[in-house]
């Protein structure tokens, strides 16, 4: 791929992540939002395509926008209640938010400009799906085991929590 | 040419505006969403680091997969919650829960 | 010593966990208290096993580290997890549903605990801590039909996420401007010097969120929140041990990893203690609820254990091991009286603890030497390890500090005593009987008392293990 080529590409998911992520946070209808959550995500999976992580691209697609966006537009539509145009409104503190958000995305940008880019770009192990399995169940098998415990509890916990109380006092 | 730096800054913008609504959003499903926002610009930054400081070892990458899993997990249970909430109070918003009552 | 050895201790709380899972699904409905009696019985043995372990030393495929330091902080939690376990026999009990899920998850989170005490990885680390947070949310949510926990299940999920995610932003800037997420490999980047603007904002986004998880002012609004609603064994435990492992994670990242970077961040540690200890302290004073009253005088303990990490040497590091054994004693103490308290009279008022002495002299007793523990009067226990931490922060010369925390400490004994003169002064309402204490709570209680006094008196064997603990750490 040209590098003319990948800077276009990279401003084009640049602008479509951000002006979605924006929507999700400004719009007033939480339906809206939740849909460009699912646009933003998929923003999100062009750019692992663009840092040539295809396999992280496929993971972003499966779990993001094919279940956590569909679970949280199923806690959308559970807890539909009132007017859905006024949804997804500001709180009380969104001023005092608004100011700490813009300070750290200032630190943020203040330090990148301070970082010299002068990094090349490296290139993937050439079985990069191989390299991630043996990562998984070589150095990283502790945190992996915690990882099936995590989903087991959470699992349970989500269960246990939903589940229909019995009225039984 | 394109650097980490673009990269790194994507990241940093998209965290600042999951956090944005995170803390500025009444709903708790859409104070989940700027979570969810943050968690995914936390692994841009971790796919493009790994891409650019040592691609032969894919610890940014297990990394990213693992904030996958636990993103996951956290929405599934919240999600649990704020229904939990809903069924007893019939809203779902966070700060007429007595939001940082003294 | 293989794997399996070292890792023998979170093996077999990983084991005792996924067992009761199971075994809850398989007991009858009436026999379900035998959960609670195997849980606190494994946790008991594997304690023991931790104690038996204690001079283990190894590393686990680099990523996971086996030290007397981490060991000390799992004997903690399990201490800490079994206390839990037997106050909660009787509360849990009452709820009707999901026992054997209710200490199944008390274990596993405990389970994420010792992961994130041993975690020398990153990833690890922020797995462990993963662990501990949602199996905490769930059991905040487990006063079913209560929507004080239901709202407390709530602000910690989303707290705990929004804090993560923060912590998560750290960390991922100080993987990328150090090119590893092994702790060694990254003090050993952060000792040639190279301190890059980029891993300074990662500082700054990791500070934030260990503060969070470990309830420091100004991060700690979730907690009053969170610790009145939640069922109060949970709450007992969450106030203890996920502030101690919040603790044990910080010290790895913190004076390990970010050692030689000491001067950048220890002025944000100072203000975060000078605000923990004062608005902790204040704040208590016009508490009405038992759990609220103890929630912010957990914030103030967090500002004194915060202390040890200011002196920033062996001294302190010992310190805070010592102070969080006994704060685990001492506040577990407070919040079982509590429980049973409540078990009897469906109240956390403090005004409602009027003749607590006459109607149950154990509870009270307990209650008034664990504020006392907390307030660090002596004889007791409290006393020997906040003078330590004094001693710690003197040593590097912040006396305005030490003097600070004294004089909050002088605040506190005043509010804990407002609850020991209702309980002792106050009249007990007309009609009330005298609460029975089961026979569990009893020798649970009676362990705490006798810990607070022991460790009150003749201090020196704890002390030495937390000292040569910390030594470990440092060497």
């Amino acid at each position: 791929m040209g590098s003319t080529l990948t800077l276009v590409a990279f401003w084009i998911l640049f602008v479509l992540v951000v002006a979605s992520a924006l929507a999700v946070v400004l719009l007033r209808n939480i339906v809206h939002s939740a849909l460009y959550l699912v646009l933003s995500f998929v923003g999100v999976a062009g750019i692992y395509i663009l840092l040539e992580a295809e396999f992280l691209a496929a993971v972003q697609i499966l779990v993001y926008v094919g279940a956590v966006s569909v679970l949280l537009i199923f806690g959308v539509m559970l807890t539909r209640r009132g007017n859905i145009r006024q949804s997804n409104l500001f709180n009380a503190f969104s001023l005092a938010a608004g100011v700490v958000s813009l300070a750290l995305c200032v630190l943020i940008i203040l330090a990148l400009a301070r970082t010299p880019a002068s990094l090349p770009l490296g290139s993937w192990p050439v079985d990069t799906v191989g390299a991630l399995a043996e990562a998984f169940l070589g150095p990283f098998v502790v945190p992996f085991e915690v990882a099936a415990i995590l989903l087991l509890v959470g699992i349970v916990g989500a269960i246990l929590i939903a589940r229909e109380v019995k009225e039984d006092k | 040419m394109i650097t980490l730096n673009h990269y790194l800054m994507l990241g940093g913008v998209l965290f600042v505006i999951g956090l944005f609504g995170a803390l500025a959003k009444k709903n708790a499903i859409a104070v989940l969403m700027g979570i969810e926002l943050m968690l995914n610009a936390v692994n841009i930054n971790l796919a493009a680091f790994n891409r650019f400081l040592n691609p032969d070892k894919v610890v940014g990458l297990v990394f990213a997969i693992f904030v996958i899993v636990v993103a996951a997990v956290e929405v599934a249970v919240g999600l649990a919650i704020v229904i939990n909430l809903y069924r007893q109070r019939l809203n779902t918003s966070v700060d007429e829960a007595d939001w940082l009552k003294w | 010593m293989p794997v399996w050895e070292l890792l023998s201790v979170e093996l077999l709380t990983a084991f005792l966990g996924l067992g009761l899972l199971v075994l809850g699904l398989l007991v009858p409905k009436g026999q379900k208290r035998g959960l609670g009696y195997l849980a606190a019985l494994g946790l008991v043995g594997i304690a023991a096993l931790a104690f038996a372990l204690r001079e283990a030393q190894g590393v686990v495929w680099e990523g996971y580290i086996i030290d007397p330091f981490g060991t000390y902080f799992k004997l903690l939690f399990l201490f800490a997890a079994i206390l839990t376990c037997v106050s909660s026999f009787e509360y849990i009990g009452r709820l009707g549903n999901g026992e054997g899920e209710y200490y199944a998850l008390i274990i596993l989170s405990t389970l994420g605990m010792m992961i994130l005490a041993s975690a020398g990885e990153l990833i690890t680390l922020y797995l462990g801590l993963e662990l501990m947070t949602i199996s905490f949310c769930i059991l905040a949510t487990y006063r079913r039909g209560d929507m004080k926990s239901a709202e407390a299940g709530i602000k910690y999920i989303i707290l705990g996420a929004l804090s993560s995610a923060i912590l998560l932003y750290g960390l991922s800037l100080l993987y990328g401007s150090t090119g590893s997420t092994l702790i060694k490999d990254i003090s050993l980047v952060v000792n040639s010097g190279g301190v890059t603007p980029l891993m300074v904002v990662g500082m700054i986004f990791l500070l934030g969120g260990f503060a969070f998880k470990m309830a420091a002012v100004p991060f700690h609004m979730w907690a009053p929140d969170v610790y009145e609603g939640a069922p109060t064994p949970v709450t007992a435990f969450l106030s203890v041990a996920s502030k101690a492992a919040a603790f044990a994670a910080f010290l790895r990242v913190f004076f390990v990893a970010l050692g030689d970077s000491h001067p950048l961040w220890a002025e944000v540690i100072v203000a975060l203690t000078i605000l923990s200890v004062v608005v902790g302290n204040l704040v208590a004073i016009p508490q009405k609820n038992i759990k609220r009253l103890l929630a912010y005088s957990s914030i103030s303990q967090a500002g004194y254990l915060l202390l040890g990490i200011v002196a920033f040497s062996t001294l302190g590091v010992g310190a805070i091991l010592y102070h969080s054994m006994l704060y685990v004693f001492a506040n577990m103490g407070a919040f079982m009286v509590a429980t049973v308290f409540y078990n009897a009279d469906k109240s956390d008022e403090i005004q409602d603890y009027a003749g607590l002495a006459r109607r149950s002299p154990l509870l009270a007793a307990v209650m008034l030497f664990s504020l006392l523990s907390l307030a660090g009067i002596p004889p007791l226990a409290g006393f020997v390890s906040k003078f330590y931490l004094f001693m710690a922060v003197i040593d590097q010369g912040y006396i305005w500090l030490a003097i600070l925390a004294v004089l909050m400490s002088m605040v506190s004994v005043y509010y804990y005593l407002q609850v020991v003169k209702v309980m002792y002064l106050g009249d007990p309402p007309p009609g009330r009987p005298a609460i029975e204490v089961p026979l569990g709570v009893q020798i649970a209680l009676a362990c705490s008392l006798a810990v607070l006094f022991l460790f009150g008196i003749y201090p020196t064997p704890l002390t030495n293990y937390a000292f040569s603990s910390a030594a470990a750490f440092f060497h």
